[in-house]
């Protein structure tokens, strides 16, 4: 009989790495196949699942950045290094890496939207002759919300990357202060001679708000991606939560280019 | 259709078809529940196993649809325990399902999204559906709201038998040969079953071929009524034959916590939550918003992803269970009228 | 001159004395409140032929011709005959002399709210309880004034009357058919006593103790996961009245009682009342028989004979709070107590 393909398996968490107090990445045994940008349901019997991306993956993990929200995620955070959490999936489409390679690449994110792109930042980073460059616009709420600190240091430091971290409302030393929106003039987007692909991910009124932005920026449409996040039981197109018209974000997405990504109105 | 053959049989005959069928199939029909009804003394009609033929309630459309057979309003979809999820049961037997041709007809839409949508097959729903077969009861008479001629359910081909209903008889049609063997002792009968030709309801359902004209819709002020007139309960989408969303829960057992089971329950976009996410964000919160989702994926969601028409077989089950009177083929209309206006507009921009 | 008329006598003929002294008005009995329209006519025929042309609705919904001169009572009665015994004999099985009007008027119209024949929020048919308490109490020299009303709403002031039956369901809870949506909760915590809530499993719980039993999370439900019984069950409030000494809002007596226990129980008020008053009827509220009385002694006549439904729940006491008009009225010398032993 073929696998259930939304039965749980166990998986041990084989780390936990606190990131802020209240986002935490688990680092938890896996063996199957992730692409950048996509997601899982991560279950914890008794309190129940929820669509999950996977912030990296290497051999034989991978990495889900959890901030503590709902009842999945809280009971998530009560769990210690060699618990079991239980996984299913990947699922969804990720990020279009073929599209990136080459060009001048934009990542414009926001609070736990960082983590649906570190993986690939991580990619580009590691193989920094991927892409021609990487802006990066990176933005959290205050210092408390920071995510990756280490890793934000790391990518800034990198000779290909162009990377601005912004706080919505605190001053601190390293940070901007202002929205992402407010720094996506400092991109050089006549400069990349048409070369180049944007990313957008974060909360939707931050993406909506990015997306607008762009567009005045003179950004065509389908230079900009994003990936979306909606309420999810299955992850496999049945229970209906994620569709909007005719569109699954379980099935069709989280990664929609903004030529139809725009028009998705829930 | 081709090579069926009918019988007429008698009370007593029906009584030994059933429980010859009883031997391998679970048969499903309507059953008169007393009191089952919303409001006092007036009773429901909901599908239940049935063992006779005076058990099954044909005199009236089933207060509640069919699909309650294949997708229980809660199924139990996992038992867990601290290291693993066990999958439920399937169904010890085969199912026979009686219904309607409306009410067949809705199945092959919740195939689409079981069996279709994505490429990935729902494993609980196919287990249960690969085993089932269908009755076609024949509509003797219309019931308030029925539509089915109006989106072209009013015929099928999908069913195994069809039954006319009598008081202590009944005509039956074979057409598959699985049943013929049931009916070696029975009466040929020169009776053809019939399928609803009219209805006295008719729906001009309206079409919505493009994204941007339901985008436009959205916006429509034709919404913004139902924020004072719908109570967003969710009764209509409960009883619509075609309605599919379901929740996932968790629960464990009251004396160890630590065991438990996955269940999947019927849910409604008409109810709050349904597109709340973890952090609480809601995308639709005017009960306007919600049903206009609900409107719009009927007319347009369903069709633009699977392309196969309405996403409604016109069985009046959410009319009539809607208590606060709120019409769904008035809505359609109004949504016709709406998209009306919107077309000229269109016309002169582009001109 | 003035006629010489015996008022007492009209009264119990159901003629009401006015402030014209040859001038009365007929109360026609509704029990249940509801009746074929064709009877309209007959009222109707009655105010402009003897009455004065006016015809009022009563209190206790009863259908009334004022200024009928006392010498056209007879005509009168001899005209509403077939409406007595459509209504009192057909109806609700009355046994009655019907040739003279109606015999007695201290057992009041039972008043009803529409009921499950047209409300939404009702529980019960009020109508058909109606008619079997009329054939209980009517006739018979005794007062007493019952409602029936359709659902705890108590549309028909149950509270207010010496015997108020309110018709309840006892809602029945089908887990699996429940999607844990909360409308009956919120409903509940709206409408009712709050006695429902959304539990762990998503499901939901009640606090069954508190229930009023209005039915409310049924009609809420979309899904029917709550349906409502095929029985009916009753509540007692007692000993609510008006007045000018001491109104007060009448107390739960009994819960969840079927129709036989309701039945048997109503039976036994006309034996109560006899016994309280030593055979001698007088025309005052009910509360004050149970006053009288005492609650106890109540409570053993009216459970007289009566095999309870297992649902059943009777009060071990009642307190009543009336309001005051005057304080201590109840505290006077003990020749002027009333307390019967």
């Amino acid at each position: 009989m073929l696998e259930n393909p939304i039965k749980p398996h166990a998986c041990e968490i084989l780390d936990i790495l606190p990131q802020t107090e209240t986002e935490w990445t688990f680092r938890v045994a896996n063996d199957r196949p992730v692409r950048h940008g996509q997601f899982m349901q991560l279950s914890l019997p008794r309190i129940g699942e929820a669509p999950i991306s996977a912030s990296g993956f290497g051999s034989g993990y991978v990495d889900f950045t959890i901030r503590k929200v709902g009842k999945v995620t809280d009971g998530l955070f009560s769990l210690q290094k060699g618990d079991s959490i239980f996984l299913r999936g990947c699922y969804g489409n990720g990020w279009p890496l073929e599209r990136f390679r080459n060009k001048h690449v934009v990542i414009i994110a926001g609070g736990t939207g960082v983590s649906a792109v570190k993986s690939l930042v991580d990619m580009m980073y590691n193989d920094q002759s991927y892409a021609k460059d990487l802006h990066l616009i990176f933005g959290f709420k205050n210092t408390c919300s920071v995510l990756f600190s280490d890793d934000l240091l790391r990518w800034k430091n990198a000779a290909s990357f162009h990377a601005t971290y912004t706080l919505d409302a605190e001053e601190a030393e390293g940070w901007q202060k202002g929205l992402v929106t407010d720094f996506l003039g400092s991109i050089p987007f006549a400069s990349f001679g048409g070369d180049y692909e944007c990313i957008v991910v974060g909360p939707p009124i931050m993406m909506k708000f990015t997306g607008l932005g762009l567009l005045t920026s003179g950004v065509p449409e389908d230079h900009i991606w994003m990936s979306f996040e909606r309420k999810m039981s299955c992850a496999i197109g049945k229970c209906g939560h994620c569709r909007i018209d005719e569109t699954y974000v379980c099935l069709d997405g989280p990664v929609f280019n903004y030529t139809i990504g725009r028009s998705l109105v829930d | 259709m081709e090579n069926t053959s009918t019988y007429h049989l008698q009370a007593d005959e029906l009584d030994a078809l059933f429980a010859h069928l009883e031997e391998q199939y679970l048969v499903y029909a309507p059953v008169r529940i007393p009191s089952g009804g919303r409001y006092a003394q007036t009773d429901s009609v909901l599908y239940r196993p049935v063992h006779r033929y005076e058990d099954i309630e044909y005199r009236e459309r089933s207060t509640y649809p069919m699909k309650e057979v294949l997708t229980p309003i809660t199924q139990t979809l996992f038992y867990f325990t601290e290291d693993q999820y066990q999958e439920s049961k399937p169904p010890a037997k085969d199912l026979l399902i009686f219904g309607r041709a409306c009410d067949i007809n809705a199945i092959r839409i919740q195939d689409q999204i079981y069996l279709l949508n994505g490429g990935v097959e729902d494993p609980f729903y196919k287990r249960v559906r690969d085993r089932a077969k269908f009755v076609l009861m024949e509509c003797a008479q219309q019931f308030e709201g029925c539509f089915c001629c109006s989106v072209g359910a009013n015929v099928t081909d999908m069913h195994a038998m069809a039954f006319s209903f009598g008081e202590r008889d009944a005509q039956i049609e074979v057409s598959d040969e699985a049943f013929r063997d049931y009916f070696s002792q029975a009466k040929p009968s020169d009776y053809s079953i019939r399928f609803p030709e009219e209805n006295e309801l008719k729906v001009n359902y309206p079409v919505i071929d493009r994204m941007d004209m339901a985008n436009r819709l959205k916006d429509h002020p034709m919404w913004r009524e139902f924020d004072d007139r719908c109570i967003a309960c969710g009764s209509c989408t409960v009883a619509c034959s075609t309605c599919t969303c379901f929740e996932s829960t968790d629960i464990v057992y009251t004396q160890n916590a630590h065991i438990g089971e996955r269940r999947r329950t019927c849910s409604s976009c008409m109810v709050g939550g349904f597109d709340q996410m973890a952090g609480g964000q809601c995308f639709r919160n005017k009960t306007s918003e919600k049903y206009r989702y609900k409107i719009l994926h009927k007319v347009y969601g369903h069709d633009a992803r699977f392309h196969t028409g309405p996403m409604c077989v016109g069985c009046g089950r959410c009319s009539a269970r809607c208590p606060e009177l709120i019409s769904y083929p008035a809505t359609l209309n109004k949504l016709s009228r709406a998209i009306e206006e919107i077309q000229p507009e269109e016309v002169a921009h582009h001109a | 001159m003035v006629e010489d008329c015996n008022i007492k006598q009209m009264q119990n003929n159901c003629y009401r004395q006015s402030k014209v002294p040859d001038e009365f008005m007929l109360q026609l009995r509704v029990p249940g409140a509801l009746i074929d329209a064709k009877w309209l006519d007959v009222i109707q025929h009655i105010c402009q032929t003897w009455g004065n042309g006016s015809f009022h609705l009563g209190t206790r919904q009863t259908l009334n011709a004022p200024g009928i001169k006392a010498q056209n009572i007879p005509s009168v009665n001899d005209y509403i005959e077939p409406y007595l015994k459509a209504v009192e004999c057909d109806l609700c099985n009355v046994q009655m002399e019907t040739r003279n009007g109606y015999p007695y008027i201290a057992p009041r119209n039972i008043m009803a709210c529409i009921g499950s024949v047209h409300c939404i929020n009702a529980n019960i048919n009020t109508q058909n309880i109606s008619h079997k308490l009329e054939k209980e109490i009517y006739p018979n020299p005794y007062h007493i004034k019952i409602s029936v009303s359709g659902c705890p709403n108590d549309c028909a002031k149950a509270h207010f009357q010496d015997l108020g039956i309110v018709g309840c369901t006892r809602p029945i809870y089908d887990m699996d058919r429940c999607i844990g949506c909360g409308a009956c909760v919120r409903k509940c915590e709206k409408a009712a006593t709050r006695v429902l809530s959304l539990n762990d499993k998503h499901k939901v719980s009640k606090d069954a103790c508190c229930c009023v039993g209005c039915g409310e999370c049924v009609t809420a439900c979309p899904t029917g996961a709550w349906k409502r019984p095929n029985r009916i069950f009753y509540r007692i409030i007692l000993g609510g009245r008006t007045g000018k000494q001491c109104p007060r809002m009448g107390k739960l007596f009994a819960n969840w009682l079927t129709e036989d226990s309701l039945l048997g129980m109503m039976r036994n008020w006309p034996k109560f009342s006899d016994w309280v008053l030593g055979g001698k009827p007088v025309y005052i509220h009910g509360g004050h028989l149970i006053d009288r009385a005492g609650y106890q002694r109540f409570k053993e006549f009216m459970l007289d004979g009566v095999t309870l439904n297992p649902e059943a729940i009777i009060a071990e006491s009642v307190n009543w709070a009336e309001t005051e008009y005057r304080s201590n009225i109840h505290v006077k010398p003990l020749s002027k107590h009333q307390t019967v032993k």
